[in-house]
């Protein structure tokens, strides 16, 4: 092996990459674009929920219900209109996404000791806002009920569960915080697959492949030669995202920075090798370029980057774990989130290497045929 | 004109032969969008449901036990583990196989029997964010609501009277998704996703290519007029958005029983637009990128990632900074998912979703326009 063929290799995919300066300032706007869109978009934290509240009550206790949704920051009253039928317009437009009923009557059921019936209603046209807004409110309702027992004086001597609920990990419950880890991989994955996937194939639409050949050079020093750039552009994406998710949305770290820089080593050969086979199957690069697509879109949606692997039917949930990018989104999220060690994390990192070695390998040795051929 | 149409005509068959040529290609444009569907569909939702538990019951009576039955009989949470010690809780945070641990530490009966306050601990794994906070509502509501019924229980056997121990009682109805069907509320924005990632990157690579190739200067050259040759490029790309349409619509109302309340024709005029719309964009990064690469990723950056993200088909809108909210009215896709879902679940017609039309209307006019310049500059140079 010649170190100076593998520079003069490195030295020429530069150039090239040079000859396009757009190419080069989108991929490092790109990281910095899903960064912006994933943590304010997909890592919303919901709050402030629109709500219009029908108070056909009209006492102190509607009152209060009404001050308890508001005080507990998920809602935000910002209609009362007069009747219910009024709702189906303020919701039909999206104005607000809750409403809240407060039947006539209900005050003086409650202080007769009966159940009194309230309606809330959400807008199922958004599955997360229902999901959220529906549980948040069976909360509120379950406090404002206890809160009234107490007031009342009841609880003096009665038995009951005090339930000490604790969040771990996450306290803040933020999502940003599990997001930012993820896009890491995330975005490493797609650029990898995108340049490397248009790598070989280019040289074999313009012929240089066949000179590249000709030339002394072996296929190892090729590949060697190939990937260092671009793995070098990947990590320069991934520190950008990296420094961005601490500085801007000021992502705690908990963990071994060992364990993440093992996890993302062993992610990126299979990364490099996805991204090469696809190279080396493609006849143009735009057959390439659909590959990728093809992948990416599955990869996606199945490996719980954005959507939760839980709440996926249990008939796809073994499809999950073909996704590398699964076992990657596990190492960095236990990594950043749970500070989980090696050892906790020993499942996915192992199938991590399982993936790399497969992938990376059957890549190289298609490159040897190719050449040999 | 007649020798206009013939000579469009031409373009049009030139663009098909090609495409029947490159069988990949001609896969990609008609199976992704089914397969897309189908993946989306099936998995993507934000239904937290059957939250995977584990119970520690150091206490072993039959109220710790009735106790644990509760969350095994809640929908919500699905008990998967009883563990005997808490290094089961690290144990199964770690290996994500459970979320939620519910602690009842021994004395839990006796505490009960004397009328206390019984101490429960209820750990919730907050690393998937969304799930936790429902799992963190549900619980407080659980214990309130048992609380609650030992409370009165007690005031029974102790013949009190608990006149004054009236609740109120929640009633959760949901609009226009009564069964909370993910389905239901992804599948008419999924259709605008499927289509602005097929249609702008395709007219984005197919002109690119044209260029690249050489054979661009080969049609100037030809008694082609740009106008012709632009309406000949997008017009198959149209009918295959088109097509894409009707399978998406098809294969949703069909499989998923996905409602179609509205007025059809609305949602068809929408289509029309939001692909016209789509097809200038394409145009437009056709006409700005250097090459093949660049516009695969401006393409990515401006039909991909907008229309996923930005488009309010999965992550509601409302609750994003106002500046991004501000750039999400600067893709379509937007006023398009409002169109679709309004059509599909609300039941819209033209009355209902008039502006986002004329919006719609207006964006593609722009794109056609810009683009055509911008194109024609281009190719005269």
């Amino acid at each position: 092996m010649s170190i100076k063929r593998i520079r003069l290799l490195i030295w020429k995919e530069f150039i090239q990459l040079r000859r396009d300066p757009m190419l080069i300032r989108l991929l490092l706007v790109m990281p910095v674009v899903q960064l912006i869109m994933f943590g304010y978009v997909v890592a919303v934290d919901v709050h402030n929920l629109t709500t219009a509240v029908v108070d056909l009550d009209r006492s102190t206790t509607s009152q209060k219900l009404e001050a308890a949704f508001t005080g507990s920051g998920y809602f935000t009253v910002t209609q009362h209109p007069a009747s219910e039928d009024d709702l189906r317009p303020l919701l039909d437009r999206g104005t607000v996404k809750v409403a809240l009923v407060i039947p006539e009557g209900t005050h003086d059921r409650l202080t007769r000791g009966e159940t009194a019936p309230i309606g809330i209603i959400v807008d199922g046209s958004d599955s997360q806002i229902s999901a959220i807004g529906s549980g948040y409110a069976s909360q509120i309702v379950a406090q404002f009920n206890s809160a009234r027992r107490d007031e009342l004086g009841v609880t003096v001597a009665a038995p009951g569960v005090d339930a000490r609920i604790r969040v771990m990990f996450n306290p803040t419950l933020d999502p940003v915080n599990t997001m930012i880890p993820g896009l890491m991989a995330a975005i490493m994955m797609i650029s990898l697959m995108v340049i490397m996937s248009q790598a070989v194939v280019k040289e074999r639409e313009s012929g240089t492949l066949e000179q590249m050949f000709v030339t002394p050079i072996k296929a190892t020093e090729y590949l060697i030669g190939k990937l260092t750039p671009y793995a070098a552009l990947a990590t320069a994406q991934l520190l950008l995202v990296a420094a961005g998710g601490i500085f801007w949305f000021r992502v705690p770290f908990n963990g071994d920075f060992w364990v993440v820089l093992v996890g993302l080593l062993l992610f990126m050969f299979t990364c490099l090798g996805l991204g090469l086979l696809i190279s080396l199957v493609s006849r143009t690069r735009h057959q390439a370029q659909q590959a990728v697509m093809f992948l990416m879109i599955p990869t996606m949606v199945l490996s719980g980057f954005i959507f939760p692997i839980q709440s996926m039917p249990a008939v796809i949930q073994p499809l999950t774990n073909l996704i590398p990018l699964t076992f990657a989104l596990e190492v960095l999220r236990g990594a950043f989130v749970k500070g989980s060690s090696f050892e906790a994390l020993a499942v996915p990192l192992l199938a991590l290497a399982g993936f790399g070695v497969v992938i990376f390998s059957a890549a190289v040795i298609a490159t040897r045929r190719r050449i040999a051929e | 004109m007649k020798a206009a149409l013939v000579r469009i005509g031409a373009i049009v068959r030139k663009e098909f032969r090609h495409l029947g040529r490159d069988s990949r290609t001609l896969l990609a444009v008609v199976i992704t969008p089914v397969i897309q569907l189908l993946l989306f569909a099936y998995a993507i939702s934000f239904d937290v449901e059957h939250v995977p538990t584990i119970v520690i019951d150091f206490d072993q009576t039959t109220q710790s036990r009735e106790y644990a039955s509760l969350y095994s009989s809640s929908p919500f949470f699905n008990v998967v583990q009883h563990g005997s010690s808490m290094s089961d809780v690290d144990a199964a945070f770690d290996a994500n196989s459970a979320r939620v641990a519910i602690v009842i530490p021994s004395g839990f009966a006796k505490s009960l029997a004397a009328g206390e306050q019984a101490q429960v601990a209820v750990l919730i794994d907050g690393s998937e964010p969304n799930a936790a906070k429902v799992s963190q509502a549900y619980s407080v509501a659980l214990n309130q609501l048992y609380s609650q019924e030992l409370t009165r229980d007690w005031a029974d056997a102790q013949g009190l009277d608990l006149s004054s121990l009236g609740m109120l009682e929640p009633r959760v109805r949901t609009w226009y998704n009564p069964e909370r069907r993910s389905s239901d509320f992804l599948i008419p924005g999924l259709m605008i996703v499927i289509i602005a990632i097929v249609t702008v990157q395709q007219t984005a690579v197919t002109l690119v290519r044209e260029r690249d190739l050489g054979t661009q200067e080969q049609l100037e050259i030809s008694p082609m007029r740009r106008v012709e040759l632009m309406v000949g490029k997008l017009l198959p790309w149209t009918l295959i958005a088109f097509l894409d349409v009707a399978l998406i619509t098809g294969l949703g109302r069909t499989i998923f029983e996905v409602p179609l309340r509205g007025n059809f024709w609305t949602l068809a005029v929408g289509a029309a637009l939001f692909v016209f719309a789509s097809l200038g964009m394409g145009l437009l990064i056709s006409a700005i990128a250097p090459s093949l690469d660049t516009a695969n990723i401006i393409a990515m950056l401006v039909a991909f990632l907008p229309s996923f993200l930005l488009s309010g088909f999965a992550f509601a809108l409302d609750q994003i900074p106002t500046w991004l909210a501000w750039i999400s009215y600067a893709f379509p896709a937007r006023y398009m998912v409002t169109i679709s879902r309004g059509v599909f679940l609300k039941g819209a017609g033209f009355t209902e979703v008039w502006p986002e039309l004329a919006l719609l209307s207006g964006y593609a006019l722009v794109m056609i326009v810009i683009s055509s310049v911008l194109y024609g500059r281009r190719s005269s140079r």
